[in-house]
């Protein structure tokens, strides 16, 4: 696919380097020649410098061509009026921008062909609130996706000792939890994937992921690990846009949230924006004063500053004085293979929360979510089945008759409103969401084939 | 040379070519250079509105480009068969582009694509024209055809062979 990107900042560029990776043809624009110093030797991409929504510079970077619009300046204003340039003159299919004003976003209706033709907004302080909010919902869990708009859940999480199925057949599952549908899509052992089959044994250490309705998910955690009454006491490091907006999204759900932050200019702000919230002064790596804060008594920490090394050595402390949890943002992948899992409960990357909303629109075939799993080497889709048994590779199908690559599983289908958990025997229909788990990415090219209709398809 | 035998739309059978009463010589196009698939749909919406008068070129190049990312109409050979169903038409209509150079197309052979077939049908489209878009299908299996199409020397030419 063509895609110009405009905005070297943080998102603009991990999102080049991610796409850059899967065959993509890839123009990065900025203003600042310092921001693209480096990028074009470093990334397979082309770079420009210049005023991203002029003309001259969208055409310079092949605009004409371009399949896809992303507009990721730190600008809301710039990322809107790039995207109606591009449309205008410029007819480019799909327009992506990243908006962060509130202001803006309260008035979803602004976004139309009409007015401001955006088709998507991306929000990646929003991706990544909401990802964090459901791993302190699932204690435990290392990573939480959601798909049907919530109804489906795909849970990662470390099998232990004591978990009621640690140590039996996976097949046992069934007679544990006879009222329940799930089904287990991935199991990785000493970072390896293992293929799921009936008589796999669980073993501790083991890194499960399942697929069940919402509601069901911690019945299901519970055959994994001891189980866990989730506490409701939550402190939070770094009262930037994600320590905001995760602080406003825990009060609205009855946690008790504390936030510390060593701007006191920021601690005003932020206090006036916040209910319930206890706002800190001070530094997250402490001592003193997380112990003051009942760190001992604490269900999650969330270290949530701009500085890596910062959020991994407070989250390091809190879970040494004794929270339960810590989760800890961390941008530099090397860093999150090393901590996570070991020193840490869960690290979070902005860019892989992020990138898996973009995939969404690049992939080909009809996609509703892409989720990128495993520190972005796996991935999970819900992709849309077309078509009938004559242009479709899968419609008509049983799910055992359907040839799919290896380490490929379809896990859930969602028919209207139901949510089916996959079996050999399910047969796909049209517009039914299947949701596919994808132990090895380099498969995604075959898995987008297969939901692909055939040429005559209308 | 000699057509194979098709539905019109009317249900009858007919000699003619696949897609008689769907073109005018003004919707069909050789040398054209573009350098992208999205630039190619949006020459392609340029040519089938030209069939009808209440056609907006934005709605049915959007409408090409929504259809091919649910897979490409690139039938192999160097054919591809861009179409959409679209609101608000009683009748088919079509346009017929040959390139000067072949396009990456994400064709099911691999190969890159130099001529392309369009078409766009009516929301609630019939099995007449379904049979047309199979029609236009079966055009990449015959190399005599396939010849026949390259070697046109004019619009004209390219015209008579497909009406």
């Amino acid at each position: 696919m063509k895609i110009v990107i405009l905005g070297a900042g943080q998102v603009g560029t991990s999102m080049a380097e991610i796409l850059s990776l899967e065959a993509n043809d890839i123009t990065l624009i900025d203003r600042n020649p310092n921001q693209l110093e480096g990028l074009q030797d470093r990334l397979d991409i082309r770079t420009i410098i210049g005023n991203g929504p002029h003309p001259n510079i969208l055409e310079q970077a092949g605009i004409e061509d371009a399949d896809l619009l992303l507009a990721v300046t730190d600008h809301d204003e710039v990322n809107m009026a790039a995207c109606q340039i591009a449309h205008t003159l410029y007819r480019t299919p799909k327009k992506i921008a990243r908006i962060r004003a509130t202001e803006y976003l309260t008035h979803p209706e602004i976004f139309c062909n009409e007015s401001i033709p955006i088709d998507f907004i991306i929000s990646p302080e929003q991706i990544i609130t909401q990802q964090i909010l459901a791993l302190i919902e699932n204690p435990g869990a290392l990573q939480v996706v959601e798909f049907a708009g919530g109804r489906i859940q795909l849970v990662g999480v470390r099998a232990y000792f004591g978990g009621p199925l640690v140590g039996h057949e996976l097949r046992d599952l069934r007679k544990h939890l006879p009222m329940i549908n799930t089904r287990v899509a991935a199991v990785y052992r000493h970072d390896r994937p293992i293929i799921p089959l009936g008589e796999t044994i669980i073993e501790p250490d083991d890194e499960v992921f399942f697929i069940a309705a919402k509601a069901h998910i911690r019945e299901v955690m519970s055959e994994l690990r001891s189980v866990e009454t989730p506490g409701r006491r939550v402190i939070l490091a770094g009262a930037g846009n994600i320590g905001l907006r995760l602080a406003r999204t825990l009060e609205d759900n009855d946690y008790r949230v504390k936030l510390i932050e060593r701007n006191p200019e920021r601690i005003r702000e932020v206090a006036n924006l916040l209910e319930d919230t206890v706002v800190l002064h001070g530094d997250a790596a402490d001592q003193e004063l997380l112990w003051q804060e009942n760190i001992d008594q604490t269900e999650v920490f969330c270290a949530l500053t701009n500085a890596d090394e910062a959020n991994i050595l407070s989250g390091m402390l809190a879970k040494r004085l004794g929270a339960k949890h810590a989760i800890a943002l961390v941008s530099r992948s090397a860093y999150v293979d090393l901590i996570e899992s070991s020193v840490l409960d869960v690290a979070i990357s902005p860019q892989l929360a992020t990138v898996g909303t973009l995939l969404t629109h690049i992939r080909r075939g009809d996609m509703v979510a892409v989720h990128s799993l495993r520190r972005g080497a796996a991935e999970a889709i819900e992709a849309i089945a077309h078509g009938d048994p004559a242009t479709s590779q899968v419609v008509g199908r049983r799910i055992d008759e359907i040839s799919l690559p290896p380490g490929t599983t379809l896990s859930a289908l969602v028919r209207g409103d139901d949510v089916i958990i996959a079996k050999g025997s399910t047969v796909i229909e049209a517009e039914d969401h299947v949701i596919v788990f994808v132990i090895d990415k380099q498969r995604i090219p075959e898995v987008e084939r297969l939901f692909q209709v055939a040429a005559t398809f209308i | 040379m000699s057509s194979p035998t098709h539905l019109n739309p009317s249900g009858s059978s007919r000699p003619n070519g696949v897609l008689h009463g769907l073109l005018a010589l003004d919707q069909v196009a050789i040398d054209v250079s573009v350098s992208s698939k999205k630039r190619l749909m949006e020459e392609v919406a340029t040519l089938l509105i030209r069939g009808n008068s209440s056609l907006n070129k934005d709605t049915v190049f959007h409408l090409l480009v929504a259809r091919e990312r649910l897979g490409s109409t690139g039938i192999g050979h160097g054919i591809a068969i861009p179409h959409a169903r679209l609101n608000g038409i009683q009748t088919p209509t079509a346009a017929v582009l040959r390139l000067t150079r072949p396009l990456s197309f994400d064709a099911l052979d691999g190969e890159p694509v130099s001529l392309v077939l369009a078409l766009v049908v009516p929301a609630d489209a019939t099995e007449t024209h379904l049979q047309i878009l199979a029609a236009l299908a079966k055009l990449s299996d015959d190399p005599a055809r396939r010849a026949d199409f390259h070697a046109a020397t004019s619009c004209d030419d390219l015209f008579n062979l497909l009406t």
